[in-house]
């Protein structure tokens, strides 16, 4: 009796532990694999799109309180401000960004556009 | 044996729940976009009092702000005016800078950066002779600071206007970097624009990895000339290729030399200055980018107290000796790497 009891509590453990090693497998690769771009504007979270599960790239527009607006390109891996009619165009000129170094801002639209979980890049920040 | 798993089970659960959290700010202030990350047991209380201070110092320090203390100064038509610690503060760091560099940080140019169009985003080359006339206003040491016990009050000759554009983001990381550390923070790292700002390593204990600028690139975030790994300290880079225009094919860039009213071209195309202080870096790098590589390396040798990455337009990098070992070039890099010795 006292065996097949410690048996039972044996098989519960492996089983478990088989359980936890493909659940983190699967929270692992999903999350290298994945390239998240999160928007803000001003300082609110509007959008949040998964790069690596498109196929294809498209664009959305967003505008500000003070009517400025940011045309946005998702695109598998990568994103950028594509047209904006701010006066200083900093945020175009910027580009794609594929990692979180560094993010887009516009700051006459007070938008942010910024990458997470991407690849575990070893650089803490950037000075520019 | 299930006593044990039981246990380890209920340890690894302490051992996740308390102890170290991680809290971030993103915040737009002094006319940038600022994310302050910490890690500390009492992180978010942490994070929310470097933002009121930030905040705080935007409120005193704005140019264009109405209720600042600087908007005040310049239009107080010559009488003394009151300012808070900070700004006293910001102001005495200024006028030393000024003296050091022979002037190559002027914090009185801003009638001129005004005349460019660099402050409203409305560009254009001034005149000549416009130029001159607003170059007789500028001049740092015209500016009176007296300090007392009960405060202290500035006044500026009429004509005269302060800006602290270059050295507010550098003293808001360094008053917030000591904030934290009295509040007994040992890692944190704040992104102040394109300033950086570090307490303590990281929470694995390793150096925060800083990228600096591919200035040749400049669109593309990715591209790094190399990496600084920095401890406590605070890494500013001044460089042509962020704010500009362009007029009849030619780049105008904001960083003014103020011996000539236009915008500094030495050869450098960006400056990258490593200490422990922030408003050092933040003066620094503009007056290193000001004086040019030569000048520039022979005032390290002088002063001491910072490390630099110079960036010349030709391509070639020098590094001062104190950072050859904190310094790892980019892989693909295209740029000449010489170590300045002192």
């Amino acid at each position: 009796m006292k065996q097949r009891s410690n048996r039972f509590w044996l098989w519960l453990l492996g089983a478990l532990m088989v359980l936890s090693g493909a659940i983190a497998f699967w929270v692992f690769t999903r999350t290298a694999a994945g390239t998240t771009a999160v928007v803000t504007l001003d300082g609110r979270e509007v959008c949040r799109v998964d790069l690596a599960t498109l196929t294809e790239g498209y664009t959305v527009s967003y505008t500000g309180e003070g009517g400025i607006t940011n045309v946005v390109e998702f695109a598998p891996g990568g994103v950028r401000v594509r047209e904006a009619d701010c006066p200083d165009q900093v945020c175009v000129r910027q580009g794609w960004i594929k990692t979180g170094v560094a993010p887009i801002v516009c700051l006459p639209n007070r938008l942010t556009i910024k990458i997470t979980d991407g690849q575990p890049g070893q650089l803490d920040g950037l000075v520019r | 044996m299930k006593r044990a798993l039981f246990g380890g089970l209920a340890l690894a659960l302490l051992l996740t729940g308390c102890g170290t959290q991680s809290s971030e700010a993103q915040i737009f202030a002094m006319n940038t976009f600022m994310t302050l990350t910490v890690h500390s047991p009492h992180a978010r209380e942490d994070v929310k009092a470097a933002t009121a201070l930030i905040n705080q110092l935007d409120r005193e320090l704005s140019v264009t702000r109405p209720e600042s203390e600087v908007w005040a100064l310049n239009h107080a038509d010559g009488n003394p005016v009151e300012v808070s610690s900070d700004t006293a503060a910001l102001l005495k760091a200024a006028l030393e800078l000024g003296e050091k560099t022979s002037g190559a940080l002027d914090v009185t140019l801003y009638p001129v950066v005004k005349a460019w169009g660099f402050t409203t985003d409305e560009h254009q080359v001034p005149g000549e002779e416009t130029l001159s006339a607003l170059l007789e206003g500028v001049d740092y040491s015209a500016v009176s600071l007296i300090e007392g016990e009960d405060g202290a009050a500035v006044t500026l000759p009429q004509g005269i206007e302060l800006d602290f554009g270059a050295l507010a983001k550098g003293y808001a990381g360094e008053v917030c970097a000591d904030l934290l550390r009295d509040s007994g923070v040992t890692s944190a790292l704040l992104r102040l624009g394109g300033n950086i700002q570090t307490i303590g390593a990281r929470p694995d204990g390793k150096p925060w990895m800083i990228g600096v600028q591919d200035p040749s690139r400049p669109d593309d975030p990715d591209a790094v000339l190399g990496s600084l790994a920095i401890v406590d300290q605070a890494a500013v880079t001044s460089g042509g290729y962020q704010r500009y225009f362009e007029q009849g094919g030619v780049r105008y860039w904001h960083i003014i030399d103020p011996s000539t009213g236009s915008p500094a071209r030495s050869g450098l195309s960006s400056v990258t200055i490593v200490a422990d202080s922030g408003t050092l870096c933040d003066g620094l790098s503009t007056a290193l980018f000001v004086m040019g590589r030569e000048k520039a390396l022979d005032f390290w040798r002088q002063e001491g107290g910072f490390e630099a990455v110079l960036v010349e337009d030709s391509g070639e990098v020098w590094i001062t000796a104190g950072l050859s070992e904190a310094f790892t070039p980019a892989g693909e890099s295209t740029y000449t790497l010489h170590i300045a010795e002192a």
